[in-house]
């Protein structure tokens, strides 16, 4: 190897390090040493301290966060990939319509958190929204729910509209780890009389079930940082009921200025995102190591 | 299987489909319906499907100066910031993305791996826990409430992938290629930009793609660090209706539509090369 070919490389992909090191590592280590430290109004006093977990965990808002950041992980990543899952494998059969369903459904992807939180406080309003009135008019409810505005019901229809933004990536994903099943195992099972039952539960599943843990722990890293949707749709409300990690760092920095509590959460967040992160890594391990041998 | 159960199977197949097309389709379909109604229609029951008179008054109003609600923010402005903001970063990370990528495809140097790795994991620690120090970042080297701030951290933030998609690339062009220009005299740079690059073209577009649907999008970084309204961006002046807008979903169905449209458009035109990515993405998060 040249020696002129490693400053070369250096050279070429320093501008994105050097970014990522003043983006993204500056600031997790700067949240850190926030989190130890004595901030009043916005003042740094003193460094060293635990105080900010404490405060944190004193405030009675916390375990409410921390349960409903539970149903928002737990809840939507299982949801995700059990109907994921489902959707992927009608995804996966021949034909015409499913062909162009594939191209299709990652819509709801593509488009920004602040229009499909738009597009279904609308549906989900009060009053005159269309799915309330749906269920009123075909008796399944009496008068009208307030979907967004009922402290038992709002976390969950939050996961709701979750599923509807992060699925189709799950469905495409598993989609096409079912399509790469081997057809003549396929049709080893189907001669050896199994239906269509047991040809999925013991040929595809055992086929796709790296795709399966995968798609599952990045679909947790994704709902983790996941923060426009709940915040623009009710703002942690009401009272709290729906208040979670992202939307309580947000509101504590920026609309309480609370920095001290505020870096505690983010650094606690930042640790789970971190024990996901590894997770990862452990499940992904086959495919880094190939990646090496490149 | 017979006659039967086979038209049977299919019947249900489609309509399976149906039922999953419009779960995709309709909360898209029916706020973009919502902007053509009146205050009126909005608010009757029971809830009118069409528009009963379809008028673009909500358009109307978001782009006139003399309205009220053309007042509050300045639409013609917030696209323009948005396209711009969106724009200069697809460029910055395109630019250096490339270099970087053929150094990671190309180039044997100490750490190689392990660095693309890193600035891959990066990437999944982009969320609400950064919001704090990045804005405490951007105050003290006064790039605060400024577009050109946002470039500089959509592009840190869109880097990684954008590296990662290209090298992935050029890792499948036969080095031979490359080297045989070489050999006729051309220089690396030349070499790479004359036959290797023409021959990536997929990949940058699919990671231009990739960076300018999620530049125009962000909302988190975006609402902490910019304040005056002449730097706002669409989802912002979007995200605003919530507090200002009860029963007047017309505007925002409006507003949503516009802020749809440039990804719709990519979305559509470029469906190829987004699955591409998405797929490619996947594996690696």
């Amino acid at each position: 190897m040249l020696k002129s070919d490693r400053f070369l490389a250096y050279a070429l992909i320093l501008p994105v390090v050097a970014a990522v090191v003043a983006f993204v590592v500056g600031p997790t280590y700067n949240v850190a040493t926030l989190s130890l430290t004595q901030v009043v109004m916005g003042m740094e006093r003193g460094f060293g301290t635990l105080g900010n977990f404490k405060a944190l965990a004193a405030d009675p808002v916390f375990g409410l966060v921390l349960k409903n950041t539970a149903i928002w992980i737990l809840g939507g990543t299982f949801l995700c990939v059990t109907v994921g899952l489902a959707v992927g494998t009608y995804l996966a059969i021949d034909s015409r319509m499913t062909g162009w369903l594939r191209a299709l459904i990652l819509l709801p992807w593509v488009l920004p958190d602040v229009v499909t939180a738009m597009a279904w406080k609308w549906m989900l309003h009060g009053q005159v929204g269309i799915i309330g009135q749906t269920l009123q008019s075909s008796g399944m409810t009496e008068g009208t729910v307030s979907f967004l505005g009922d402290p038992d019901l709002v976390m969950w229809v939050l996961v709701v509209v979750l599923i509807w933004r992060k699925m189709p990536l799950v469905a495409l994903i598993l989609c096409a780890a079912i399509r790469a099943v081997p057809d003549d195992q396929m049709e080893a099972a189907r001669m050896d009389g199994a239906n269509a039952v047991e040809r999925f539960r013991f040929v595809t599943l055992p086929n796709i079930a790296f795709s399966l843990t995968a798609v599952t722990v990045i679909s947790m890293i994704w709902i983790t940082a996941e923060f426009a949707l709940p915040w623009i749709m009710t703002g942690g409300g009401p009272a709290n009921a729906s208040q979670i990690m992202a939307t309580y760092i947000y509101q504590q920095s920026f609309e309480f200025f609370n920095w001290g509590v505020a870096s505690a959460m983010s650094v606690i967040n930042l640790v789970m995102l971190a024990s996901i992160v590894a997770l990862y890594l452990y499940v992904n391990r086959r495919s880094w190591a190939s990646e090496g041998q490149k | 299987m017979n006659e039967q159960p086979r038209t049977l199977y299919w019947i249900f197949l489609g309509f399976v489909g149906l039922v999953i097309s419009l779960y995709v389709l309709f909360p898209v379909f029916w706020l973009f319906l919502a902007s053509f109604k009146t205050q009126a229609e909005l608010a009757q029951l029971p809830i009118s499907f069409w528009p009963e008179s379809p008028t673009l008054e909500a358009y109307k109003a978001l782009f006139s100066p003399t309205h009220q609600k053309g007042q509050l923010l300045d639409w013609p402005q917030l696209i323009g910031n948005s396209f711009f903001i969106a724009i200069s970063s697809t460029v910055i990370v395109l630019v250096f993305g490339t270099l970087a990528g053929y150094a990671f495809a190309r180039l044997n140097f100490p750490g190689r791996d392990l660095i693309l790795g890193g600035l891959l994991i990066s990437r999944m620690f982009q969320g609400a826990a950064l919001l704090l120090p990045t804005y405490r970042l951007m105050s003290m080297i006064g790039l605060q409430d400024s577009l050109i701030g946002l470039v500089l951290l959509y592009s840190a933030f869109g880097l990684p992938f954008a590296t990662w998609i290209i090298a992935s690339s050029l890792r499948e062009i036969p080095k031979e290629l490359e080297e045989s220009a070489m050999i006729d005299g051309a220089s690396r740079l030349q070499s790479m930009v004359m036959v290797v690059l023409p021959l990536a073209t997929p990949a940058l577009i699919t990671a231009s793609m990739w960076h300018f649907v999620g530049a125009w999008s962000e909302f988190a970084f975006a609402s902490i660090l910019l304040e005056s309204n002449e730097n706002k961006t669409v989802t912002i002046g979007l995200a605003s209706f919530v507090e200002l807008f009860t029963l007047e979903f017309q505007y925002v169905g409006a507003a949503a539509t516009i802020v749809a449209l440039p990804i719709m458009l990519v979305f559509f035109f470029g469906q190829r090369y987004f699955t591409r990515g998405l797929l490619a993405g996947a594996v690696k998060g």
